[in-house]
């Protein structure tokens, strides 16, 4: 317990000593995150390899429309000090390409390739990440991307089952929906004050 | 040679769910293979960026299919860490005695799915019934046999009922006495053992370069290389077990690391039934208007040991009442993807199915 | 010499008589296909095995579509497994049978606005039980292979039927929510 603290501290200054870090949380006594300028991203990933950080646990994107950028995470993980690094970065979000960290760690094919399939963010260097994985025949833009409506799609894709009201209500009970509307009415009318 | 493109699954009575493994052999090798995910898409991530934080918790089970509890585990754990909730003393024992039971649950599932690329069908019938009796306590605790959407954040859901105790020791005790006959049906049979033993093994040195975690990273790097005692979450850290390891990983030592899992399962289970405190098991989440309960801003990656290795959820809250992002590792996505496309290519035919079996291949929590 | 007279049947009432025989076999001995389509497939093996014991009503799992009688959709479809289901379902032998468990084959279920899950699996396969719930627990998928001998023994089991029927209509339906059925399997190459 007392040791994974130190663990955290350890992290921070391998990475702060030598790589300028725009942000850092420490999310718990098993985590930091780091945020960082894009090109360094592959050295701070080969400085923690090369320090003990030897398994990628998970690769992915996060799609920010607001400020027109993506933000890539790495996750690494070290099992003799047990801290979960994360490494973001961010991308501009008309032209997304980061180069594919796949000679530091070779796991990172098939996540990159998932990450460019759900986000269209280009990974030069990794082969082969440009088909598709895990959709096929996909038709619109990568459906992870905020802008995205799977809804507006499945209502233009796949015919919704029509129900008909044709049941008989037996005891003259009203159905939930209409009882819940009402009393929806009724708070507004309260709060408003009894006016229309 | 000529090679020849074979297709394993998706309709296939040795595969392990809706996945397909595309193979060219040569005769009876493999010379390359891939597996063919996304049959079992179902836009996760994305479904559970549209709903709420509460309103997530009836669709986190059903990311992984045979194993639910994880993934509701992981998912209250990033939510908590977010929020900054600190779990009732007997919420954590009582998350532990599920997450131990369906841990049993799938262990005794994947051995018994040894019997149909082995041929044994006698194992399969055995297991299966024992992981009936677990569905059953399930059932008397949860209202489920499967999706027990339980494990929420804040603690868990209800109570456990009363006398629960007594049915789990009973199944404990009967899955304890016949364990040996386990062993002597599975891996001590002279005819399995023939078949598992030195089949498709796994080098140490390429378990990092895959990202292999759990049973596979274990037997082969013989560290105990368990997330449960390397950063143990819930109560983990005050409970006594052993993790089995293995010097070489083949089939068999994998099976073998399994079989004593089960093992050291009973025990945690036991020692939590012991251990296991009075009190409240959960705290009201957003002052009693818990579907509009939000969480402060932050990214957080929590993780659980899964029966096949580290299963995560990356969560990005905004501040707002639905998540921002939710990410999922699944634990079997480097064996499956990568270690398909990698390790199996010169093994025979027939091994691939194993391979499957004995790393745990899910397909569901793969496609998401 | 005794003589027994026979009325001459037509051969419409010799069919007939064939098929009742053919339906009675076919009820009490039902191969279904072991494809687990979703999750709802997690609930068979304890169906299939000692705990519930599909056995005493005559079914068993069969390996190869060429041989099985029963298609069971588990759960959710997505668009990559439809067109495999679809390729299952014209491999199988008539008179077949598709028995829809879980809510998402209904009306799509807890996925109804999910981009890649179809909503309504009889706009492509024609089903002739569902059992509904999420997950449907053993007794229920059971219970709807039960209901599904009845609707044989009934000749109200007719999906097969309606399909050549009504060809047409399903393969526009699969074409609006598929573009092409065919499978392109160079998929990594």
């Amino acid at each position: 317990m007392t040791n994974s603290m130190s663990n955290v501290k350890m992290v921070s200054e391998i990475i702060e000593n030598s790589y300028k870090v725009l942000k850092k949380e420490v999310i718990s006594q098993y985590q930091v995150s780091f945020e960082v300028n894009k090109d360094d991203v592959h050295s701070i990933l080969t400085l923690l390899k090369t320090s003990g950080w030897i398994q990628l646990s998970y690769l992915s994107a996060i799609d920010w429309p607001e400020e027109n950028e993506f933000e890539l995470v790495y996750i690494v993980f070290n099992w003799d000090k047990a801290v979960h690094i994360q490494i973001r970065t961010r991308l501009n979000r008309e032209n997304p390409v980061m180069n594919s960290i796949l000679p530091i760690f070779p796991g990172c094919k098939y996540y990159e390739r998932e990450t460019h399939e759900f986000f269209g963010i280009k990974f030069p260097g990794n082969p082969g990440h440009e088909k598709q994985l895990i959709l096929e025949e996909w038709d619109d833009i990568p459906p992870l991307r905020k802008d995205f409506d799977p809804r507006a799609y499945s209502d233009r894709k796949f015919v919704k089952r029509e129900y008909s009201n044709d049941f008989v209500n037996l005891n003259g009970e009203k159905s939930k929906q209409i009882a819940r509307e009402e009393r929806k009415e009724k708070i507004i009318k309260v709060r408003k004050g009894g006016r229309k | 040679m000529k090679e020849m493109k074979l297709f394993l699954g998706p309709q296939h009575p040795g595969m392990h769910g809706n996945a397909s493994v595309h193979m060219y052999v040569d005769g009876d090798i493999i010379k390359r293979a891939f597996l063919l995910p996304g049959m079992l898409h179902r836009g996760f991530e994305k479904g559970m960026e549209r709903h709420s934080w509460i309103n997530n918790i009836s669709l986190i089970p059903r990311v992984c299919v045979v194993e639910p509890d994880i993934n509701e585990m992981a998912f209250a754990m990033g939510a908590e860490t977010l929020a900054g909730i600190t779990v009732p003393e007997r919420a954590h024992y009582i998350r532990m005695i599920i997450l131990e039971l369906a841990r049993l649950s799938i262990h005794l599932m994947s051995y018994g799915g040894l019997g149909s690329p082995t041929g044994l069908y006698t194992l399969m019938y055995h297991a299966h019934t024992d992981r009936n009796t677990i569905l059953n306590i399930f059932e008397k605790i949860t209202g489920h046999r499967v999706y027990h959407q339980y494990i929420i954040p804040g603690g868990v859901r209800k109570d456990l009922p009363i006398g629960i105790e007594e049915d789990i020791h009973a199944f404990l005790d009967d899955l304890e006495n016949r364990y040996e006959e386990y062993r002597d049906l599975g891996i001590n049979n002279p005819t399995v053992l023939a078949r598992i033993t030195d089949t498709i093994p796994l080098p140490a040195e390429v378990v990092w370069e895959l990202g292999v975690t759990g049973i596979g990273m274990r037997s082969a790097v013989n560290k105990p290389y368990d997330l449960r005692k390397v950063m143990p979450y819930a109560r983990y850290d005050k409970i006594d077990f052993e993790v089995p390891v293995a010097d070489y990983s083949d089939a068999k030592s994998r099976v073998d690391c399994k079989l004593q899992e089960v093992i050291q399962s009973i025990s945690i289970i036991r020692q939590c039934l012991k251990l296991i405190p009075e009190g409240d098991v959960r705290v009201p989440l957003g002052r009693g208007q818990s579907m509009r309960w939000t969480i402060p801003k932050g990214h957080v990656y929590s993780v659980v040991e899964s029966s096949r290795g580290e299963f995560g959820y990356f969560m990005v809250s905004n501040g707002g009442v639905n998540p921002y992002r939710v990410g999922v590792r699944g634990a079997s996505y480097p064996q499956g993807l990568l270690g398909i496309e990698k390790y199996l290519p010169g093994t025979r035919l027939d091994d691939a199915a194993l391979w499957v079996d004995t790393m745990g291949v899910c397909s569901p929590e793969i496609d998401r | 010499m005794l003589s027994t007279k026979f009325t001459k049947l037509s051969k419409e009432e010799v069919d007939r008589k064939w098929w009742e025989i053919g339906d009675f076999f076919r009820r009490n001995s039902l191969w279904m296909l072991m494809y687990c389509t979703g999750c709802c497939a997690i609930e068979l093996p304890p169906a299939m095995t000692s705990a519930y014991d599909m056995e005493r009503l005559g079914m068993g799992p069969m390996a190869t579509p060429r041989q099985a009688d029963v298609l069971l959709v588990t759960g959710y479809l997505s668009l990559k497994t439809l067109r495999r289901l679809i390729y299952t379902y014209e491999q199988m032998s008539e008179p077949k049978y598709v028995v829809g468990i879980g809510s998402c084959t209904i009306n799509g279920g807890i996925y109804h606005d999910s981009h890649a899950v179809i909503n309504q699996l009889n706009r492509y396969v024609p089903v002739d039980v569902y059992v509904a719930g999420c997950m449907p627990n053993t007794e229920a998928v059971m219970n709807g292979f039960v209901d599904l001998m009845g609707l044989i023994k009934t000749k109200k089991a007719n999906g097969w039927k309606d399909y050549h029927a009504r060809n047409e209509w399903y393969m526009a339906n699969q074409k609006a929510a598929l573009g092409e059925v065919k499978v392109h399997d160079e998929f990594h190459e």
